[in-house]
């Protein structure tokens, strides 16, 4: 299993190691006490977007050498409205780790939650490694074992939600927990691009939507993060979870809310959140 | 586009030329004998005459304003209306149709989705009369100088092969369903600025200025998370489900009886019922070319003349 290290080459970026460091520290210290953080977009500003992967490459390497497991990565800023929302053209990715998983159906304790909202995925599993350079659609087809309806229970460190793209990608792509539902379906049992999806809250529509709204087809963000990881010297790997990308607007979850998504061809899945 | 699986029973199957007002022209073909009028619209005893006459008269300012594609003011603003008068001023401008030869095609759904509601502010469900003058050929331009303000929305439509009226079960419901079809509505509010309250968008018509459809396919499969992309040009403008019509379109057909029972307008087989958009409307502009696509449904397109 690889580190998703994008800092490696580290040409480019103005900031001082120190100050990565400390924006990092000051992330989880945020995850920690459950108390969030002024955005920390500015002390990011001289070194862009590689500074801001360096701050999450930072907790990521803490979190793996204090046990945590990585099984997989999310993609986030999958949908042209969030794109156009954040002024970025790209999507972007964070850290699947194995305590971030719920059960179907399992309910969930406020005090893993920081101002969590929800959204309805497909989520895929690999089944070789992608390794190659310059992959190509195919070869993502090729690799993929099963997808997965899936729930990502998305949350901030950031205060209010008050992110741009330097919080969000310092912030591990705002990742929270996530819920895979539990029929594997093969990659050709379903419409990728035009599966519906609605999400529910006790019978009320809170998400509607499709597979187009992930980048156009899910498999094109499963492509721009092998593409991203192979370039980042952290291929994707057998085994790992790959979270797509929502598929309709995210909605707020509220303590005490059973949230159910359906995507059609897929079935569903269900987060279940604690009052307490 | 391929040929309709089900095209027997299609209303007004024949093919239209690509006219330049298709909304607005005359059938040439009759299909269905005029509604019976309802018998249960009592006005108010006094001033009843006073009221008969107004209904008329705006009745007939809708129609001309579609006719012309120019806007006039909502009714609301000068005429307090109610929901049961309204519905007779949409069934008198219906009248005008008819004495053009028009012949009614269906009915339509509208307010079915918590988008629409969003963007309209309009909570209710409505219903509104379709005419084969309203019919655009799949595949063909429209004349963007024949609207006043067009919107596009993504439906589903319902082709019925038994009549439907009143209370119904779901099973009776879909027992009367032929064919099921993606589907394309444009909707042209007759009022300035799209602005209108619920009386004055049941006065007209519930803004129905045209419809297409695509092919038909028999509903042997749950259509009701079918995912759906509206795309302007080859690029998406909506994303979405059939699960925004009332959670599941069978359920806009179940309403739809029961409206057309209330109104002494049982739905007739070969009608059309249109369920209801799945996401908010979008503007057209001249030049357009708009497509629908739904999930395991096929496509439905049609231009936007310049």
């Amino acid at each position: 299993m690889t580190s998703g290290n994008l800092s490696g080459n580290g040409a480019g970026s103005t900031i001082d190691q120190s100050v990565i460091e400390d924006l990092a520290a000051r992330l989880r210290q945020a995850e920690a006490t459950g108390v969030a953080i002024a955005p920390i977009r500015d002390g990011l500003a001289g070194g862009g977007v590689q500074a801001a992967y360096a701050v999450q490459s930072a907790n990521t390497a803490w979190h793996v050498a204090n046990g945590r497991r990585i099984v997989g990565r999310k993609i986030g800023l999958t949908a042209k409205a969030v794109q156009a929302q954040l002024g970025v053209d790209s999507p972007d990715f964070g850290m699947l780790f194995a305590d971030m998983e719920v059960a179907d159906g399992e309910e969930i304790a406020q005090s893993r939650l920081m101002q969590p909202r929800v959204e309805a995925e497909i989520s895929l599993v690999l089944g070789r490694d992608l390794t190659q350079e310059q992959l190509g659609i195919t070869e993502v087809m090729s690799a993929i074992e099963y997808a997965l309806p899936s729930i990502e229970i998305v949350g901030s460190r950031i205060e209010n939600w008050n992110i741009r793209l330097l919080d969000t990608v310092a912030d591990n792509a705002s990742s929270g927990l996530f819920v895979l539902g539990g029929r594997p379906v093969k990659i050709d049992a379903f419409d990728w691009r035009l599966c519906g999806m609605v999400m529910e809250r006790r019978g009320e529509q809170i998400s509607l939507g499709a597979g187009a709204a992930c980048l156009g087809n899910p498999l094109n963000a499963a492509l721009w993060l092998a593409r991203t990881m192979v370039e980042a010297g952290a291929p994707l790997r057998a085994g790992d979870i790959i979270m797509t990308g929502a598929l309709g607007p995210m909605a707020i979850a509220a303590p005490g809310d059973v949230i159910e998504a359906r995507i059609n061809g897929l079935g569903s899945v269900r987060a279940v959140f604690g009052n307490e | 586009m391929a040929a309709p699986k089900v095209a027997a029973r299609k209303p007004a199957a024949a093919k239209k030329t690509a006219a330049k007002r298709p909304a607005r022209r005359a059938a040439t073909k009759p299909m269905t004998k005029p509604a019976q009028g309802a018998k249960k619209k009592a006005a108010k005893p006094v001033g009843q005459s006073r009221i008969k006459t107004n209904i008329k008269a705006l009745a007939r300012n809708l129609d001309k304003a579609a006719q012309e594609a120019r806007p006039i003011e909502q009714i609301s603003a000068t005429t307090p209306i109610s929901l049961d008068q309204a519905y007779q001023i949409q069934k008198e401008a219906i009248a005008l149709r008819m004495l053009r030869r028009e012949q009614r095609a269906g009915i339509k759904m509208g307010f079915t989705s918590r988008a629409k509601i969003a963007q309209m502010g309009i909570g209710d469900l409505i219903w509104g009369r379709l005419t084969d003058g309203m019919i655009i050929e799949e595949g063909a331009p429209i004349d963007f100088s024949t609207y006043i303000h067009p919107r596009v929305e993504p439906e589903i439509a319902f082709l019925l092969k038994r009549p439907l009226s009143g209370r119904i079960t779901p099973m009776q419901a879909m027992e009367a369903v032929e064919a099921i079809a993606p589907a394309l509505e444009i909707i042209d509010s007759r009022y300035s600025n799209f602005k209108f309250s619920l009386e004055d968008v049941v006065a007209d018509n519930a803004s129905s200025s045209g419809f297409v459809t695509g092919p038909w396919q028999i509903p042997d499969f749950d259509f009701g998370n079918l995912g759906l992309v509206l795309s302007f040009n080859g690029k998406p403008v909506q994303i979405g489900s059939t699960a925004a019509i009332m959670g599941h379109p069978l359920r806009s057909l179940i309403a739809a009886a029961r409206f057309a029972g209330e109104a002494g307008e049982p739905l007739m087989p070969g009608w059309i019922v249109m369920a209801g958009g799945a996401t908010a409307a979008e503007p057209l502009v001249a030049g357009q070319y708009v497509e629908l696509e739904m999930e395991n449904m096929g496509r439905v397109a049609f231009g936007v003349s310049s």
